[in-house]
């Protein structure tokens, strides 16, 4: 079954270059839902509350046997979750680009298709080098995308994005082999923490050339000293930071954003980013907690910088879509902030906006590609006003803003609620005062919460600062436009296209604004799949914590905890 | 004369204020939640359903009056279920009823208290929320038919649009008034400010609309910023953010407020009043956020009755009484509310005096009251502050739709020197009288709802004898508001009949935009003979059209509202309903003898109503001869040969302090020039270096190879420079 929603993608990418140029993409259209219906039903039709859902789904299968790599994949609530959002994106990409793309339109479907195949198996590989390939690969699509079909400057910002990210997460491979090398020397089968531990988990390969991912991750965190952690943490981070982006490895991404036909944008925005904080929050952290606990505060910080300082960076910015590009560090920055906060509200919280960002601001994108596509700009300067031209066009550009300026009732609230709740409680401040009840400790705090907080004054800032020029205000089009601005852009080339939007235009976007309405008001179906992915995560940070005091007596310690720090202290 | 106030008076007094001591309701359960009944869901149920069926409407092109209809009747039916609910509530006084209707957010992490997070959509009904909701649900079914008359020119989409952001506004405030959690308070926070946002911005051509929609909701946030830092608090101080769970966890410290043990009460739990408050002070307008509102007049009239001065400005005001009890525990809360509340009460009739476009005089007024109510219950007189918000909002109400009225007839003109004498014109008499009843209300013209609502809050501010100077303050404001109340009414309805159209009927230029804001350039001298003359010529085709059946109903009704709203005073309706709820005041234990402030040695609750009487009066008086008597037009009154005694004052006043340049220049512009900066920096530093390191954009044509070896070197080496950056902010950190 989770092969399937690799190969259903892949299948028809194989398809697309033999169909008619004209049925191209009716067939694309078809692969995407067929995924999207199986995507479905893997989601709907299960539980996935229990903290062993969807174990029975997994695959394995022997790879490179000597190396230890094993074609692995698993999925729970969490990555589930992610990879309906790729399904669900998928249609609407094939869907948005009928009269975007008209030029070499296999090439094009194809590799949106395979795209789509590379992320589907980012979130359910199991093993890491699996997990790396299918990272990596999806830089390929992503560049021919942006290269052969975005706009003026489009060879550029391919480059860019594709050696960024490539730099970033050459090194991330790195720590990954560290962590298998540190697996098969440094820990002892023989140990009795390791006994333990497969006693526990039969599926576990310790002390062995393997890349499993749960083994890793349980070698790492039992054996792996908080020092080396801290390293092999950089190194991942260096990997994962550029794809989220973190300041200061964003760059990349205005100009990815800006270049990227509105796919390319729909997809970057709505899942390539969360491929980021996916790494930190199911490679990462459960790899080196102890590492990812020393780092909190650094990207607490980073984090910060993103939200407020990228955040006044779109208020400036005269190019809708680069304000929404920017928009995207400063929302990713609520993002990795909630993570880090390494509590139920926090992760939780992030975990959803990653969903709940890929929606909002995935919408956003294709409201503004449908603009570009009428008026061939983006510049503020240039089009504005045009809830009087397209008011059904209007009217979703505001329900979606509303979505990403984080309004109740709307999805992106209760992610960013629940991520700045989480900041708020980590806070050691809260040990100090007996009387708290709700303080869970940590390294971030009130003071975070609060900085990050004005975020939301800057969102509106800059969110209403687009909507009053692009939507609202006397309406201004290009001069180019005034003799066929009932039929938009006039290129001959290009199929031409009403003032307002299309009924296959509002069915593009109508599906991501029942979701947004549905994940504000009811989110209680998706926070319960998420749960034990989340818990996961928070158990593996509380086992560093509780671990680490090297002066904690003995007695006191849970049954693995003191073995492992006398392993720790012997690997110094 | 005199007999009969003492007389009604004293029979108020027998029944009323709390602070006297007299006998007092039980003193509610808080913490303890009952059953209530299901009909409680219609009062935000039926909004919702007419924004959904509205949205319908719109969707399928309606071009009639049916969203009119659809909300009219929708709203009369959360009203009746209002009634029906308050029934029911008051029916168990003390005791808080909950209604249980979709899980929300819910998180666990733990069995004890404060491991685990529960935000649902439920009702907390008790007599604080039925007084909101009444007035809210009752006003709103009312200026929604008066909106069906008043926005028929816009038939069509505009229409629809209206009806349905007026549908979720009623909605959005029954979530605000009636949930059962600060997060749905919040979603009702947030989402009238939404609704505020597309209403003010209706007319979304005209850049000043859009700029006051846009301002009004950044403002907002500002406030929403301390109220959700507030809740954040209060989970973690108190492990829930239920109210019932709250005021639980709350109970001891109130005790220990009670026994006058204030100090000893964690300043963490004192924080949290103070950080509501900021919410407070955003959403109804107070220093400092208050410059939002003025502007928000943008928006169509009915939009400014209901939410602009009625409705969702009080909410902070529902904010503070909702959690009184904690407001109780700090030491800091209430004084910044008393002050902040008297100080924005003078500020804004300063300013109030000196405009001329009458909305805006109205949207001064209702700052300036709403200052009063926070002064109110900064002196703790929460049903001062609670009567005071109902009585205002069926007088501003009224005093907002009939200046709508002016405006609908007058295409658009709300300049005062440009109309006079307008209840004596054919057809105008209906809401000449009902102005004349809504400016006796807000000048405190005695036996007035207004002038009992305000008297509470007088006398209390004067008997606390903390609180003498705010008292002072509060009696000069409402000296200042009777004469801004009537001036506009002896300039513009009474007096010589005169009237020039306003520029939605012809490119007048001399109104309205184009003058930074600044009404009034010319202080009324500048409109000489000749000039006169020539807008006479333009207005000759131009015949105000008097208003229609659904206006003069709505107008009636608001009117006779406005006079009955004063009966609740006699039967001490109002306190009862606040001590019945978690707005009741506390008695405070002192150690020594309980001081009592006076009024020159008398008891100011006995006196107050004579004092703010002869201070109304002479408001009055001084508004009769400045502006009434012997003026011969609409453009000059005897009061402009005063303005050379004031100075520069009248000018500054004129120009509302220039706060709003103040702020521009003090937070916008370093913001801008900062993101400016910023977007440079983001540009040729971060980003420049890895450019400048051989990547040559320009080259796309040509060979790739070319292009990648040479980029290659460029972010091999912005990355390492990232991620040394990143290594060494880490380093620092850790070590």
């Amino acid at each position: 079954m989770l092969l399937a929603l690799i190969l259903i993608p892949l299948l028809t990418a194989a398809v697309v270059p033999l169909a008619p140029k004209r049925s191209v993409g009716q067939v694309a259209l078809l692969g995407t839902l067929v995924a999207l219906a199986l995507a479905a039903y893997l989601t709907l039709g299960r539980d996935w509350s229990g903290p062993d859902a969807g174990r029975d789904l997994a695959v394995s299968a022997p790879w490179m046997p000597e190396l230890g790599l094993v074609f692995k994949l698993g999925t729970d609530g969490l990555s589930m979750s992610l990879v309906a959002l790729t399904a669900l994106l998928g249609p609407i990409c094939v869907a948005c680009s009928f009269t975007a793309v008209t030029q070499r339109v296999r090439t094009y479907y194809g590799w949106l298709l395979v795209l789509q195949a590379a992320m589907t198996g980012v979130f359910l590989a199991r093993d890491m080098i699996l997990f790396y390939v299918f990272f990596e690969f999806t830089l390929v699509p992503m560049f021919v995308l942006i290269s052969l079909y975005g706009s003026t400057n489009r060879k550029a910002a391919a480059v860019k994005f594709f050696l960024y990210t490539f730099t970033g997460s050459v090194i991330a491979l790195a720590g990954i082999v560290y962590a298998a090398w540190f697996n098969a020397n440094r820990v002892d089968a023989a140990d009795p923490v390791a006994k333990a531990l497969v006693a526990a988990s039969p599926d576990l390969v310790l002390g062995r050339w393997t890349f499993d991912l749960a083994s890793l991750q349980a070698a790492a965190s039992r054996f792996m000293s908080a020092e080396t952690q801290w390293w092999v943490f950089l190194a991942l981070l260096c990997g994962f930071a550029v794809k989220v982006p973190l300041v200061p490895v964003h760059t990349w991404l205005p100009l990815a954003h800006t270049e990227a036909p509105t796919a390319g944008s729909v997809v970057l925005a709505g899942v390539l980013l969360k491929l980021g904080t996916y790494g930190l929050l199911k490679i990462a952290i459960g790899l080196c907690p102890a590492g990812a606990m020393a780092w909190a505060p650094t990207i607490g910080l980073l984090c910060l910088l993103g939200i407020v300082g990228a955040g006044l960076i779109c208020w400036v910015q005269t190019d809708v879509k680069k304000l929404v590009a920017y928009s995207s560090v400063a929302h990713l920055g609520f993002c990795v902030l909630g993570l880090f906060a390494f509590n139920d509200a926090g992760v939780q919280g992030s975990v959803l906006y990653m969903i709940n960002h890929g929606l909002s601001t995935g919408a956003l994108f294709l409201c503004i590609g449908m603009i570009y596509e009428r008026y061939h700009t983006r510049s503020m300067r240039e089009i504005g006003g045009l809830a009087a031209r397209m008011p059904i066009w209007a009217t979703f550009m505001v329900f979606f803003t509303m979505a990403s300026v984080g309004l109740p009732g709307l999805n992106g609230f209760v992610s960013e609620f629940l991520c700045l709740l989480g900041a708020f409680q980590a806070g050691d401040v809260w040990r100090s005062h007996p009387l708290t009840v709700g303080g869970t400790g940590g390294n971030l705090g009130p003071y975070v919460a609060a900085i990050a907080g004005t975020g939301m004054i800057i969102a509106a800032m800059y969110l209403l600062y687009m909507l009053g020029h692009v939507v609202f205000g006397p309406l201004r089009e290009p001069h180019h436009d005034e003799h066929h601005s009932a039929s938009g852009g006039a290129h001959d080339a290009e199929p031409r296209l009403p003032a307002d939007l299309t009924a296959r235009e509002i069915g593009v976007l109508a599906p991501l604004a029942v979701l947004c309405l549905v994940l504000g008001v009811y989110p209680k179906p998706l926070m319960r799949m998420v749960d034990p992915g989340v818990k996961e995560v928070i158990a593996a940070v509380e086992g560093a914590r509780t671990q680490r005091p090297a002066t904690r007596p003995v007695a006191e310690g849970d049954a693995g905890a003191a073995p492992a720090l006398a392993t720790q202290e012997a690997a110094r | 004369m005199t007999h009969l106030l003492s007389h009604l008076a004293s029979v108020a007094l027998a029944a009323s204020p709390p602070a006297e001591g007299a006998a007092r309701a039980a003193a509610p359960v808080l913490g303890r939640v009952v059953e209530g009944p299901w009909t409680a869901v219609l009062i935000p149920g039926l909004p919702l359903l007419a924004a959904v069926l509205v949205a319908l409407c719109a969707a399928g092109r309606v071009r009639s009056k049916l969203p009119a209809w659809i909300t009219v009747g929708c709203l009369a039916g959360a009203f009746a279920a209002a009634v029906q609910t308050y029934l029911a509530v008051v029916h168990q006084p003390g005791l808080a009823q909950g209604v249980r209707v979709l899980e929300w957010i819910h998180l666990s992490w733990g069995e004890k208290p404060g491991q685990s997070f529960a935000a649902d959509f439920g009702l907390y009904l008790d007599s604080l929320t039925m007084l909101w909701m009444l007035f809210v649900t009752g006003l709103a079914t009312l200026i929604a038919l008066y909106a069906s008359e008043y926005m028929a020119h816009d038939l069509g989409a505009g229409y629809n649009r209206f009806y349905f952001a007026f549908a979720l506004f009623v909605f959005s405030m029954s979530c605000l008034v009636m949930g059962d959690n600060l997060i749905l308070l919040y979603l009702g926070w947030e989402g009238v400010g939404l609704c505020s946002y597309l209403l003010i911005g209706y007319f979304y051509k005209k850049p000043s609309a859009v700029a006051a929609a846009k301002k009004a909701f950044i403002m907002n946030r500002i406030g929403d910023l301390g109220l959700a830092l507030g809740i954040m608090l209060t989970f973690v101080q108190f492990g829930s953010v239920r109210y019932a769970e709250i005021f639980e966890a709350a109970a001891p410290y109130l005790t220990l407020a009670g026994e006058g043990r204030i100090g000893e009460i964690p300043l963490l739990i004192q924080l949290i009043p103070v950080l509501f408050t900021v919410g407070a002070f955003g959403k109804s307008a107070q220093l400092p956020l208050y410059v939002w509102l003025p502007d928000a007049m943008e928006g169509p009239t009915p939009v400014s009755a209901l939410i602009h001065a009625a409705t969702m400005v009080t909410a902070g005001v529902y904010l503070v009484a909702r959690f009184l009890p904690l407001y109780q525990c700090s030491t800091w809360a209430l004084p910044i509310v008393a002050w902040t509340g008297a100080g924005t009460a003078l500020l804004a009739a300063t300013i109030g005096m000196a405009q001329f476009d009458i909305k805006r005089i109205m949207a001064y007024s209702t700052v300036s009251q709403l200052g009063y109510m926070f002064a109110g219950l900064g002196v703790l007189t929460s049903a001062g502050a609670a009567y005071h918000v109902f009585t205002h909002a069926f007088f501003k109400a009224t005093l907002f739709l009939g200046c709508g009225a002016v405006m609908h007839g007058f295409a658009g003109q709300l300049d005062l020197r440009k109309l006079s004498g307008v209840a004596f014109m054919k057809g105008w008499g209906i809401v000449g009288l009902a102005m004349l009843v809504g400016c006796l209300n807000l000048a405190g013209f005695p036996f007035t709802a207004g002038f009992f609502s305000k008297d509470m809050i007088l006398a209390e501010a004067f008997a606390s004898p903390t609180y003498q100077a705010l008292g002072w303050v509060l009696l000069f404001t409402a000296g200042l508001t009777a004469y801004y109340t009537f001036r506009v009414f002896f300039r513009v309805f009474i007096g010589p009949k005169f009237y020039e159209p306003g520029d939605e009927l012809h490119a007048h230029d001399d109104h309205g935009h184009g003058h930074g804001g600044a009404h009034g350039h010319g202080d009324g001298h500048g409109h000489a003979p000749a000039k006169a003359k020539a807008t006479a010529d333009a207005a000759h085709d131009f015949h105000p059209h008097a208003p229609g059946w659904a206006i003069n109903v709505v107008m009636v009704l608001l009117t006779v509202g406005s006079i009955l709203a004063a009966y609740p005073y006699l039967i001490s309706w109002v306190p009862g309903l606040i001590d019945a709820s978690s707005a009741r005041v506390i008695e405070v234990a002192h150690g020594g003898e309980h001081a009592h402030g006076t009024f020159f040695g008398y008891d100011p609750h006995a006196v107050m109503y004579y004092v703010s009487a002869i201070v109304g009066a002479v408001g009055i008086i001084f508004a009769f001869v400045l502006h009434f008597v012997g003026r011969t037009g609409a453009a000059t009154a005897k009061a402009d040969a005063l303005l050379p005694v004031f100075g520069p004052l009248a000018r500054w006043a004129q120009n509302k302090w220039y706060v709003d340049e103040f702020y521009n220049f003090l937070v916008r512009v370093p913001l801008l020039v900062i993101s400016h900066v910023l977007h440079l920096a983001d540009k040729l530093l971060v980003d420049g270096l890895v450019d400048l390191a051989g990547f040559m954009p320009q080259a796309a044509g040509r060979g790739l190879r070319r292009q990648q070896t040479g980029a290659l070197n460029g972010y091999a080496f912005g990355m390492v420079l990232g991620v040394g950056v990143i290594a060494a902010i880490g380093a620092v950190l850790l070590w």
